[in-house]
């Protein structure tokens, strides 16, 4: 049972493959080639040329390479093959007819495995007759002999009988391949195989004379092939010259994108033709074939551009825009109807413009595309990645020099594009290096073109609002973002954030694009370390909360791909995803980023557990859980040695400021390597030391305040280094925000402490107003989700509006009777809503 | 009373005269006052003996039923028919017409004593269920309920039947589960005369004791005067745990409803999956018939749909019922406390001043 069953399966695997290795062949008929040893190497290039007809000419020609060489047969790849099926399928015949299925199987895949070696030739003169006579007959006569096994009562052995059930299955599946074959043949099975052998003969002769006519042809492309004569197959020299400019732009192209197009080739004509083109018209026409030309060979999503192509690209493009800034009267311009293909050579006529179909905008998408991509696949620790970078000036001037052009011929639209371009090269980048490229591209180009700015922030500004003023939406989001983001990195917080509220980018952006999300979010992440730079502790962590917070900073920042945690992400998920890649010199640095993130963390949340104590319900209140994760983790650790990295370094210091400790906890954080990263980190440092003291002063007040009934405002201001202005000042400002039950007596000098608890009642009807809320809450969603068909339900409804009725009264006295604080902290609810990019 | 029987064989025959009122008597109340009180906190049982008389249900006895009954349920039955045929060879009413349940903080609405109480109604179509809440008692006034499940209520419950579109058509809410007879409290003659004695006799406790001697041997300690006196009880000022407990109580009950709340959200969305489906269904079937009525072919037989797509059944709405039934109750206890409580807050303030 099990080796039938095994026999079975082989089987049917076996055809499978050989299905599947049929239609690849059949699929690229060029590679057949390959399979046959007999295909000279000197023909290769004119069988691939000339597809088709370019084989049976081959077939014609002497086997030079034919390892036999006393026995020089000329026999054409084709007959050689169809031989081998022709002698397989007789044997097999003969093995059927003395009921040897053993050996009828064995040729059976012997005839199957030639057909397949053909497939190339199979594939133009269809699938030879005899084999289909052969098969078609072997069907029915497997049937006849299995019902012939049925009826009688000797059995046969059993190899054969498994060789002719295993044949059946096959057989059957095989035919279905040649269904209509099959059947053309029962239709008539005398002169089917008759008819073949008629029709070959002039076929062949037919393929040969269009091979002759051909040769013509090919003869231009073999002779830019070498280089050298430029002598065709006739005889007849090739030459470029200005009569026949036009017809060899046409051919190329009218060849682009073909498949047997040899893109190198269209390159080199292109090439030569540049060479002979004079007059301007003819310049453009063949710079604008070749710049395209140029594209064409990076193909594929993965994979970029070679640099000497780009290199390439970008020489031709600029040379194509020297020409037009010279010649003002010739106008590239997408929308020009096709001009009728004249050889004439356009001129333009008084004062009128000749417009050239074409898309500049398009090339300098694509240069800054390829660019980009190049730079994604460069290892960034390589000088090759330098070196790549040294090129964007280039980029970056052609851009400049586009925007100047198109400015010229007032195109709006490729103007907001290029100037988006230019914009995207430039704000993420510091004063110094924005000024120098604007140097070196002031260099590059004619005064005419570019003036440098001297001043990256007015450069900035006057690209944005240009975008504001004229640009799509989608442009002007992304410009508004760049120009946040300019903003942060130049420490301007407030405009910063006065621009991305005032225009309402956080309620809109979730319905933007990936890319334009990963903007947002490196705006949101360098207007919370320019805040943080500034010193604005809160501030700076609601706007890291949202990116730093999830764990997948890498992912929102488009700065390297997660690890998978489930596998869920599908190979075109993960390519899109590499596409989205940032290059590396527009990271933001990740571990700068996370140290601020738990300096910031930590500066909020020892305080806020101090507050909570031991409360349950204030313990809930939690700032920045990732934070509170790995404190827990740390204080769990039995043994903790001396910091390491970042994380331990905050770790402790955080320990020892929730001790009191705030020397040691400044000693910690000072010895962190990274803030060197930071632009004046001496600065920083000592805000950071200020900080640390004023929280420790809090947190030592939350922590105690319970064991003291007064403390004197002068020990406090010794314990914690702090001058008394300022000490009486945070002691004020915890009493008015309620968060300490003190007041200050200023004639001793001394914090006087309340210790007032709520009452059980008190504290249960607080806890009660929590319920009655969320019981509220849950009625109005079932109410919501009440389907259609249900009936009302007038208990329910009745019931809510009581509880809500008690709810409400209840909240309103939680609030507390200051309201201003609610107002404060709006603000940091519309900052702290960032959006998660990544895979939809 | 003489006429005990003809009575009782008149009252069965107009057995229609619905209850509208129940008739305590002192001594029934004591007992389970006594009974409750002894026992807390846990919650006790007694059967009710009497007879309803022209729509006035008149308890005259009551004896206590042993606890942990859930474990024999026969013992407790055995018992209970022990007990009345000892009650009758005394000559008391060992006619059952109810059963009281002690309670704290009127946390009654449950399963159980719906289901009891039930089984009361079906047998005795007059029989009542008599709530003492022993923590409000303390509170000062005696608290006592007399409690009948409603018509509609029984009639729902015999059939199993809570769903939505049951309870809509019944108009049963929370609030009419049970109804509420008022309760009256009577005195026999004697007990009265001995009581207005009493309040006269601080005058003359001599004159009294010559056919009382129990009663001076307790009446002549010196705090004698109020043994009738108003109790001071109403006028406690610790009043922080009532509502702290009732509070509690209600975030516990809260809970629960939330509990059904995911309940019956969780069905909702099942059944809109379900219908989602059957719709997508549909209006495939829908095409598919258009399609083949223009080719020219027969359309599909119509199938059950219905049976295809199986709408899963409404959780059972009882459990809500009590629940919000039991919120219900707090929210009143509360209120009912609030304003008393806010009177004596007012009177301790100027008395302060």
């Amino acid at each position: 049972m099990s080796r039938f069953f095994r026999a079975g399966e082989s089987d049917s695997d076996e055809s499978d493959s050989d299905y599947s290795d049929e239609l690849t062949h059949s699929e690229s008929e060029d590679h057949s080639d390959s399979d046959s040893d007999n295909s000279s190497s000197d023909d290769d290039d004119t069988a691939k040329k000339t597809g088709g007809r370019g084989r049976l000419f081959e077939g014609s020609m002497s086997d030079s390479d034919s390892e036999d060489d006393t026995v020089r047969v000329v026999r054409s790849a084709k007959d050689k093959r169809f031989e081998e099926i022709e002698q397989a399928v007789t044997s097999m015949i003969n093995g059927q007819k003395i009921n040897d299925w053993v050996s009828a199987q064995n040729e059976f895949d012997r005839a199957n495995k030639g057909l397949q070696k053909a497939a190339g030739i199979i594939a133009q003169s269809g699938v030879p007759k005899f084999y289909i006579r052969a098969v078609a007959d072997l069907e029915k006569s497997i049937q006849a002999a299995l019902e012939k096994e049925k009826s009688s009562s000797k059995k046969m052995n059993a190899s054969n009988a498994k060789a002719l059930n295993s044949m059946k299955q096959k057989v059957k599946k095989n035919n279905r391949l040649y269904e209509k074959e099959i059947q053309d043949y029962e239709k008539d099975p005398e002169n089917y195989v008759e008819e073949e052998v008629v029709e070959e003969k002039p076929k062949a002769k037919k393929a040969k004379k269009v091979v002759v006519a051909d040769s013509e042809d090919d003869s231009d492309v073999e002779a830019a092939d070498d280089g050298f004569t430029p002598v065709g197959a006739g005889g007849k020299s090739v030459e470029f010259n200005q009569e026949n400019i036009y017809k060899k732009l046409k051919e190329v192209a009218d060849a682009r994108g073909k498949k047997n197009t040899n893109r190198e080739d269209q390159v080199r004509i292109l090439e030569r033709l540049l060479v002979v083109a004079n007059s301007p018209y003819q310049k453009i026409r063949v710079l604008l074939a070749l710049t395209s030309a140029q594209f064409d060979f990076a193909i594929g999503a993965s994979g970029y551009m070679s640099i000497p192509l780009w290199k390439n690209a970008d020489k031709y493009l600029n040379s194509l825009l020297t020409l037009l800034e010279a010649n003002p009267d010739y106008i590239i311009k997408e929308d020009v109807p096709e001009v009728e293909e004249t050889d004439k050579d356009l001129v333009p006529q008084n004062g009128e413009p000749v417009y050239i179909q074409g898309s500049l905008v398009a090339f300098i998408d694509r240069l800054d595309d390829e660019f980009t991509k190049s730079l994604q696949n460069i290892d960034p620790h390589t000088t090759d990645y330098v070196d790549r970078l040294k090129d964007e000036v280039g980029l970056y001037s052609v851009i400049v020099r586009s925007q100047a052009y198109f400015t010229r011929i007032h195109l709006t639209d490729s103007i907001s594009r290029t100037t988006m371009r230019r914009l995207e090269h430039l704000y993420f980048k510091p004063d110094i290096v924005i000024v120098a490229v604007e140097n070196a591209t002031a260099a590059l180009l004619p005064a005419s073109v570019a003036r440098p700015h001297q001043d990256s922030s007015v450069l900035i500004h006057d690209l944005c609002v240009f975008l504001y003023k004229n640009a799509t939406s989608l442009l002007r989001t992304r410009s508004m973002l760049c120009h946040i983001y300019h903003h942060a990195l130049h420490n301007r917080f407030f405009v910063a954030r006065d621009m991305l509220l005032m225009s309402h980018l956080q309620e809109t952006i979730h319905q933007a694009d990936v890319t334009t999300q990963i903007l947002h979010n490196r705006a949101m992440v360098q207007l919370g370390l320019c805040a943080f730079r500034e010193g604005m502790i809160k501030e700076a962590q609601t706007c890291l909360q949202d990116i730093s917070g999830t764990g997948r900073v890498k992912e929102l920042l488009a700065q390297g791909l997660s690890p998978q945690r489930y596998g869920a992400a599908t190979p075109e998920q993960e390519k899109l995803e590499r596409q989205r890649q940032l290059p590396f010199h527009m990271h933001i640095n990740l571990e700068l980023l996370e140290c601020v993130y738990l300096t910031c963390s930590m500066l909020l949340e020892i305080p806020n557990m101090a507050q909570a104590g031991s409360n349950p319900d204030g313990r809930k209140k939690v700032i920045s859980k990732p934070f509170r994760r790995m404190l827990d983790y740390n204080s769990r650790q039995v043994f903790s040695g001396p910091p390491e990295n970042t994380r331990d370094h905050i770790m402790g210091a955080a320990k020892s400021l929730s001790n009191g400790e705030w020397q040691k906890s400044i000693e910690l954080i000072n010895a962190i390597k990274i803030w060197e990263l930071m632009p004046e980190a001496m600065k920083i440092k000592e805000m950071l030391g200020h900080k640390i003291q004023e929280e420790g002063l809090r947190t030592y007040l939350f922590a105690n305040a319970s064991h003291y009934s007064s403390v004197g405002l002068d020990q406090l201001a010794k314990m914690f280094d702090l001058p008394l202005a300022s000490v009486i000042s945070i002691v004020s400002k915890m009493v008015w925000n309620e968060e300490l039950s003190a007041s200050i007596d200023q004639v001793s000098n001394v914090v006087v402490l309340h210790h007032v608890e709520p009452s059980k009642v008190q504290s249960l009807a607080l806890a009660f107003a929590e319920k009655a809320a969320g019981f509220v809450e849950g009625n109005e969603k079932l109410l919501e989700l009440k389907t259609p068909q249900q009936a009302e339900r007038p208990k329910k409804g009745a019931n809510a509006n009581k509880e809500q009725a008690t709810g409400k009264q209840q909240q309103q006295r939680t609030m507390g009777p200051r309201g201003g604080r609610a107002g404060r902290n709006q603000f940091n609810n519309g900052l702290g809503n960032s959006v998660r990019g990544g895979r939809k | 009373m003489p006429s005990n029987k003809e009575l009782s064989a008149a009252l069965d025959i107009e057995g229609s005269v619905p209850i509208h009122s129940v008739q305590l008597d002192a001594m029934v109340v004591l007992k389970i006052v006594k009974h409750c009180r002894e026992s807390i906190p846990a919650t006790v049982t007694g059967q009710l003996m009497g007879l309803d008389v022209n729509g006035v249900l008149e308890v005259t006895h009551s004896f206590p039923m042993p606890k942990n009954n859930q474990d024999s349920e026969d013992d407790a039955s055995n018992y209970q028919v022990q007990m009345m045929r000892c009650l009758r060879e005394v000559n008391v009413d060992d006619n059952s017409v109810g059963w009281y349940q002690s309670t704290n903080m009127g946390n009654f609405m449950n399963q159980s004593l719906i289901e009891h109480q039930f089984e009361f109604q079906q047998a005795l179509s007059k029989s009542v269920l008599i709530i003492h809440d022993v923590a409000r008692s303390s509170m000062g006034n005696i608290n006592l309920r007399a409690l009948r499940l409603t018509p509609a209520f029984m009639k729902l419950y015999k059939e199993k039947k809570f769903t939505t579109e049951a309870l809509t058509k019944a108009k049963l809410t929370f609030s009419n589960i049970f109804e509420e007879l008022p309760i009256t409290i009577r005195n026999t003659a004697l007990l009265t005369a001995l009581l207005y004695e009493l309040e006269t006799a601080d005058e003359s406790i001599e004159v009294s004791t010559s056919h009382l001697t129990t009663y001076k041997s307790t009446a002549s300690a010196p705090a004698n005067k109020s043994v009738l006196a108003p109790s001071f009880d109403v006028l406690d000022l610790s009043l922080d745990p009532y509502v702290a407990k009732n509070l509690e109580n209600l975030m516990d009950t809260i809970d629960d409803h939330h509990q059904e709340q995911g309940n019956y959200a969780y069905w909702q969305r099942s059944v809109e999956r379900e219908n989602k489906k059957k719709a997508a269904y549909l209006l495939n079937r829908k095409t598919e018939n258009a399609r083949r009525t223009a080719s020219g072919q027969a359309p599909l037989a119509n199938e059950d749909v219905d049976a295809m797509f199986k709408i899963p059944a409404e959780p059972s709405r009882l459990d809500h019922l009590l629940i919000s039934g039991q919120i219900d109750n707090y929210c009143k206890q509360i209120n009912e406390f609030a304003g008393p409580t806010l009177g004596k807050l007012f009177a301790v303030g100027e008395l302060q001043k």
